[in-house]
Formats: C-alpha cells, sequence, structure tokens
C-alpha cells in the first residue's frame, strides 16, 4: 500500500526501517560477493597452492598438497649402482629418504658433470600415492595461491623426456615457472 | 649376536658402505697384486657368491629397529644387484646384501 508508514526516523537519523534496509543490503553485498567469488572459482578452477623452488635462474613449483616437508641436507649416503639422479640415502629423523637430483632428473641422458654440492641447498620431499622422494633444489621461495586455470599446457618446443615430468607451466611473480608432476617425477 | 639384532660385516666398495650378514661370510680375502682389494666370499646361509670391494672396514651391531627397508624411489633406480634393507644408526647408513 503506498504511503503505508513502516518506520519512523529515530533520534539519531536512521529509522528502524533503514536499519533492516541497511542489514538487508549489507547481506545481500556479502552474498553477492560470495557468489561472485564462487562463480569466479567455477569459472577459473579452484585455486592450488603451489610450492615455489629454484634452479639456478629456472623457476619450479609442485602442488603443496604433495610436499611432505622442506629440509636443509645432512650426509648422503651414496649407492653403488643406482641411476645418475641418485645423490644417496638420507636419515631423516630416523627415516630413510632417497635424495634425488631434480637437476638431473629434469635432464635424463645428461649426466656427464659432478653430483650436485648439497651445501646452502635445500630437499623438497615430494609424496605421491605412498611413494616418497626428496628433491634437492638450489632455492625455495614461497608458496603461491593461483586459480587451476591458471595452469596451461606444456611447450611443444620441450623434450618429450623432459615434458613428461610436467604437468604443466604457470606464471608466478611475473615470471614463467615450470609445475612439476609429482607422480612423473617419482616414477623413473 | 643377540635376538633382535644382526651383526654386519661393513665394507667399502669404492663408492658407498655395503653391510653383509657375519653368519652369511665364508671368508675375506685379500686380492694378491691388488692393494687395498679384497674378497669377501659369502654363502653360508645362501647360494655361494663373492664380493669384490676396497676396504674391510669392521663390524657393526644393528637392532632390528635400525633396520629398515629399502625405499621404492630408489629400489627402482638401482641397476644390478639391489639391497634387500637399509641399515640406519646415528652415525651412518648402510645397504644391506
Amino acid at each position: 500500500m503506498d504511503g503505508e508508514v513502516i518506520g519512523m526516523v529515530s533520534t539519531s537519523g536512521i529509522s528502524p526501517l533503514g536499519e533492516a534496509r541497511e542489514e538487508l543490503l549489507l547481506e545481500a553485498s556479502i552474498e553477492a560477493e560470495a557468489s561472485g567469488r564462487e562463480k569466479a572459482q567455477e569459472e577459473s578452477g579452484p585455486a592450488r597452492s603451489l610450492l615455489v623452488f629454484f634452479l639456478g635462474t629456472e623457476g619450479f613449483a609442485v602442488d603443496l598438497a604433495h610436499v611432505r616437508k622442506v629440509l636443509r641436507p645432512s650426509r648422503i649416503a651414496r649407492v653403488s649402482g643406482a641411476a645418475p639422479e641418485v645423490l644417496g640415502l638420507m636419515n631423516c629423523q630416523g627415516e630413510v629418504l632417497c635424495v634425488l637430483d631434480l637437476r638431473r632428473t629434469l635432464s635424463p641422458g645428461k649426466e656427464t658433470s659432478p653430483p650436485a654440492a648439497t651445501e646452502g641447498k635445500f630437499i623438497v620431499v615430494i609424496q605421491h600415492e605412498g611413494k616418497e622422494a626428496g628433491f634437492l633444489v638450489d632455492a625455495v621461495r614461497d608458496v603461491a595461491e593461483l586459480p587451476a586455470s591458471s595452469v596451461h599446457p606444456v611447450l611443444d618446443s620441450v623434450d618429450p623426456p623432459r615434458a613428461r615430468l610436467f604437468e604443466g607451466t604457470v606464471t608466478c611473480g611475473g615470471r614463467f615457472v615450470g609445475l612439476l608432476s609429482p607422480s612423473a617425477c617419482l616414477n623413473p | 649376536m643377540t635376538t633382535g639384532s644382526i651383526e654386519l660385516l661393513v665394507v667399502d666398495d669404492g663408492a658407498a658402505l655395503r653391510g653383509y650378514d657375519c653368519r652369511d661370510v665364508v671368508r675375506v680375502e685379500e686380492v694378491a697384486g691388488e692393494p687395498g682389494g679384497y674378497l669377501v666370499r659369502l654363502g653360508r646361509l645362501g647360494l655361494p657368491r663373492e664380493v669384490a670391494c676396497r676396504k674391510v672396514l669392521r663390524s657393526v651391531v644393528l637392532s632390528t629397529g635400525e633396520i629398515r627397508p629399502v625405499p621404492e624411489a630408489l629400489r627402482e633406480r638401482i641397476s644390478g644387484e639391489k639391497p634387500w634393507a637399509v641399515g640406519l644408526n646415528e652415525r651412518e647408513i648402510y645397504l644391506l646384501y
């Protein structure tokens, strides 16, 4: 009904109607924001947390869901007859950890250089379907939150043996980084 | 050797430390004409075999709690003879063959 009085102006200048409307608008805006976020997430896929690390100046990432821990290397016992990417075994708080040289894992067949020195580096322990190994990397940068849609396919120009080790590429901090496939990196 | 432990003969194969069950060792021989070369003859517990190594270091007793399975990531990356376990104490890691 037109002209129906549904509230009075209070002494503070805000009527009960105004307050109710304010609340409704606030709720509506929160819902709209949430729905917008959901819609954006539906469009871009759920966010992924990625651990970003480096080998020299080249950046790499791995889904944080597969990272068990990041360690400083301690004494690594060598293993006879192991593949070139195997640096050896490390006592990791009473557990035996197989440590792999990520640089060599990424460049199969190019094992002419001596095994990597471990001083000042990090070991990223990756786990996938019950299998686990530590990968030696030069530096660990941070964790990036990215929508799943930001993962792009690996470039065709990448050698197939190397390309199989990646899920894709992502842009982090303005640079392209290779998103490693935990499964492919763990399975020779 | 006591119950729940294993005594290992630890040898250096030139690249890594290997441990052999002392009960399996038949004899250790120095290889003539090869300084630092030894031959460990095994077979008391199983098939006879010989292992060449650079040095025979010592024997060490590991408890069963210090013996771990070989990590799968390593087992898949070893060609030739594969260790059956890994021995781990505060000081060292041994591959058990």
